[in-house]
């Protein structure tokens, strides 16, 4: 199991992939909190609760990209074919998918962290050259950097499980951003109480941008969800066959 | 084979019994295939297929595209499941074995590399997992005559220098069992050349090699045993001198065998 940590490790660090998403995912967290914080009313902007949930893009950004972290570290193998190697050094499989949840859980939460305090940077200072009140508190920024976090490394982890079932990197890919994008803002939209119990919902619950759940609840609600995730992803793995 | 079996005359157990039953396969050969079938919902990939090869055997794998030499050898790899039959490398299933990569060196598709990792990083990956120490990665670049060129991106490899990175990942863990899949597959005339020169060497070092190829006139000077399949059937088994003999090309008897049909 050692070895197949390392040879993660091994495997993000000597592609430019896991770079890659990283800076897109700075540049996306920049584009929409100058969105947010220069164009927003004062009223939206007054309250604690209206700050909060403009900070919600650093928390989705963060889920986002873990995600897709996750996506990748499994579908790309299947893409270029190093699973065979892969699975030829370890034939049992699981430790595979073990050590992938791991690293990319890691990765997860780094990003998660990247995206919340780039977050909170850039619009506590967009708060402040608008002359507005920082309403936030030193726990509130405490909860979003750990809360973030640690959503960011579940999100990770159910990436893994939908990139293992689903195996196709596009799929996987465009099926991720749907989900946050286009699936959880309509819901959100129309069914604002089944929204929030979805994992991207659920995410920002555990960071403190909304305070419909409980952040206990929430991190209990998307342990399951990224259990459910890594576990079919799991045994796809271990019953399907390698082409 | 009996002779490498230890000698125990006071205990004899059911598995050195079974070793020596005769007629059948020795369970220790680097590969016992018997009865072995795969299905694809109606497609019959490979059926009731069953051959061992012996230790210091390099073993030619021929048949048409499509025949099922893939498929078989995915099978004795662990990656895909038969669906009746068994596939055994050293008497065990491939996922069983421990420590598998000294046992069983192996290449399936010539392009197994992420495109933007250098081959240096891409053996460190697989030596990293097997446990295996990181001078077994410079070793089998020296193998290979990758060295200089072990920190470019394998996306800036030719199809001949993928073929012996693939190679090279094989090796890493010294096994006693190659099994390569179309290797001469796009290589030029020097490559070809290159490959064979150094299956020999590998198998003048007693080791097993299993080689699946369409290319039969490389074929004949590389082997001395031979299966032939086709349609998922083994047509014919046995060393390339029985085979070809009467002065028959091993041309002659593949086509013969395969009805020559251009697929």
């Amino acid at each position: 199991m050692i070895g197949q940590l390392r040879s993660e490790l091994v495997k993000q660090r000597s592609t430019r992939t896991t770079l890659l998403l990283f800076l897109a995912m700075v540049g996306l967290v920049a584009f929409a909190v100058a969105m947010h914080v220069l164009t927003l009313s004062e009223a939206d902007l007054s309250t604690r609760a209206g700050q909060l949930e403009v900070f919600q893009v650093g928390t989705r950004a963060g889920l986002l990209f873990a995600g897709l972290a996750g996506a990748i570290a499994i579908t790309a193998e299947i893409r270029y074919g190093t699973i065979r190697p892969t699975f030829l050094v370890t034939p049992r499989r699981g430790p595979v998918i073990a050590a992938k949840l791991a690293v990319s859980g890691l990765a997860g939460i780094a990003f998660g962290l990247v995206a919340e305090a780039l977050m909170s940077a850039a619009a506590t200072a967009g708060l402040a050259a608008r002359g507005l009140d920082n309403q936030l508190t030193g726990g509130d920024y405490l909860q979003l950097l750990t809360g973030g976090a640690a959503a960011a490394a579940l999100w990770a982890a159910a990436g893994v499980g939908v990139g293992a079932l689903v195996r196709n990197q596009v799929g996987a890919i465009v099926g991720l951003c749907a989900w946050m994008f286009i699936i959880e803002s309509v819901t959100e939209g129309f069914v604002p109480d089944a929204a929030r119990f979805l994992p991207g919902g659920l995410g920002n619950a555990l960071a403190g941008n909304t305070d419909d759940l409980t952040p206990a609840v929430a991190a209990l609600l998307l342990i399951l969800y990224a259990a459910a995730a890594a576990t079919s992803g799991w045994v796809a793995t271990l019953r399907r066959d390698v082409a | 084979m009996s002779a490498d079996v230890p000698a125990a005359p006071h205990r004899v157990d059911s598995r050195s019994a079974q070793l020596l039953a005769p007629g059948q396969p020795v369970a220790r050969d680097p590969v016992t295939v018997r009865s072995l079938t795969k299905r694809y919902g109606e497609v019959v990939a490979v059926d009731a297929v069953t051959f061992s090869l012996e230790p210091g055997t390099v073993t030619g794998f021929l048949g048409p595209n499509g025949a099922g030499k893939t498929t078989t050898l995915r099978l004795l790899l662990g990656l895909a499941k038969p669906t009746a039959g068994q596939a055994l490398v050293f008497g065990q299933h491939y996922r069983q074995l421990q420590r598998p990569t000294e046992r069983v060196g192996a290449v399936l598709e010539s392009s197994d590399f992420h495109p933007s990792r250098s081959g240096r990083d891409h053996l460190r990956t697989l030596a990293v997992a097997a446990e295996l120490p990181l001078d077994r990665v410079e070793r089998v670049l020296e193998m290979v005559e990758l060295t200089g060129a072990a920190k470019r991106r394998v996306s800036t490899y030719s199809l001949g220098m993928r073929q012996r990175l693939g190679l090279a990942a094989a090796l890493l863990g010294d096994p006693q069992l190659l099994i390569l899949d179309e290797p001469a597959n796009g290589l030029d005339p020097a490559g070809v050349r290159w490959l064979r020169t150094f299956l020999q060497a590998l198998a003048g070092q007693g080791r097993t090699v299993l080689v699946s190829s369409h290319l039969l006139a490389e074929v004949a000077q590389t082997v001395n045993r031979v299966l032939i399949i086709d349609r998922g059937r083994l047509l014919a088994s046995g060393s390339l001198d029985e085979l070809t003999s009467g002065g028959r090309s091993l041309e002659d008897v593949y086509l013969d065998l395969t009805e020559g049909e251009p697929q």
